[in-house]
């Protein structure tokens, strides 16, 4: 057996020479692994923005109009309108759901809560007054503020069950 | 010397199975590869949102990232660029890209491109309006806010 061997590798046999297919194995190998660079999972909330619109000073009576009235570009009278004020540094300086008392900042863990339970009871009346969220939002407020908010406004879900996902947008007019 | 390096004393070692792993482990890297990744600038600092879910339009929706800095720029591929400018070109491609296709898309109208937006966390709502403004000009309306949902993951 290993006679006929030998003798078929000294008659046929090809022997490719594969350390230079290695090298540039090797070579491609080290390219990907020096250009590998694993992204972090980042997540996202989904937002339908319509056009922006204009908005009004804001007083109680006004904001009362504003909420009864169909002149808005954005069904006005099925909308629910939160105001956050902010601070100079980016946090905000107080919070209020339509006409309710507002609650003040900044916006920590126990505001989040209190703002949770505030929207869950608004949202759980019957026959679906709201079917969209309109943040009023000063013009200093952080990003990463307005997330948290945005955050607490998406976990909603109205009396028939929908997820809230209408919101939309308008910076505050600051006097 | 070189009759002694040919002598039968000589090692001869089979690459064959190292060539293969190679080739594994190229084949891996190939595929992680992620050249979407280019697009993220990796110094923005994201707000951390629990809900935030990573969503996967399976390639079916065209995206188009814009990365907000402190200063409300937008910046892509590394280079700052001016918004305005900017998504009005994106803008007009889009509407050319549909026009080759066949579909009419009338000024102004909606697009059906989704901007996604990564804004740093300490962005001022104006600049960022800003930015969302000129996005809703142009046509887009649907948009996603990216953020981190662990702590962990925002730092690094």
């Amino acid at each position: 057996m290993s006679r006929r061997r030998k003798r078929r590798r000294v008659q046929g046999d090809v022997v490719l020479n594969l350390a230079a297919m290695l090298d540039m194995a090797f070579q491609l190998l080290a390219f990907f692994i020096l250009t590998f660079k694993p992204s972090p999972i980042e997540g996202q909330i989904n937002l339908n923005l319509p056009p922006p619109v204009p908005i009004k000073p804001e007083t109680p009576q006004e904001l009362k109009n504003e909420n009864e009235s169909d002149e808005m570009g954005v069904s006005a009278a099925k909308t629910l309108t939160i105001t956050i004020a902010a601070r100079p540094n980016g946090d905000v300086a107080s919070l209020r759901v339509a006409l309710a008392e507002p609650i003040p900042g900044p916006f920590d863990e126990n505001k989040r809560r209190q703002l949770d339970r505030h929207l869950k009871q608004v949202f759980a009346i019957e026959g679906a007054p709201f079917d969209q969220v309109l943040l009023r939002i000063g013009k200093t407020l952080s990003y990463g503020e307005l997330m948290k908010i945005i955050d607490v406004c998406t976990r909603q879900k109205m009396a028939d069950g929908t997820p809230v996902n209408k919101i939309s947008f308008v910076e505050l007019e600051e006097k | 010397m070189s009759a002694a390096l040919h002598s039968e004393d000589q090692a001869d070692p089979n690459l064959t199975p190292i060539l293969d792993m190679v080739f594994q482990l190229i084949t891996f890297f190939m595929l992680v590869i992620n050249f979407k990744a280019a697009s993220l600038d990796m110094s923005l600092k994201l707000p951390v949102i629990g809900s935030a879910r990573p969503v996967d339009t399976h390639g079916n929706e065209e995206l188009l990232v814009l990365n907000v800095n402190q200063q409300g720029e937008i910046i892509i591929y590394g280079s700052v660029r001016d918004a305005e400018s900017y998504l009005a070109r994106e803008a007009e491609l889009a509407r050319a890209k549909l026009k080759a296709k066949g579909e009419k898309v009338a000024p102004g109208g909606e697009l059906p491109i989704m901007v996604v937006v990564r804004a740093d966390q300490s962005t001022p709502f104006e600049l960022l309006n800003k930015v969302l403004t000129d996005c809703q000009k142009n046509g887009f309306r649907k948009f996603a806010l990216r953020a981190m949902n662990r702590e962990k993951e925002a730092r690094s």
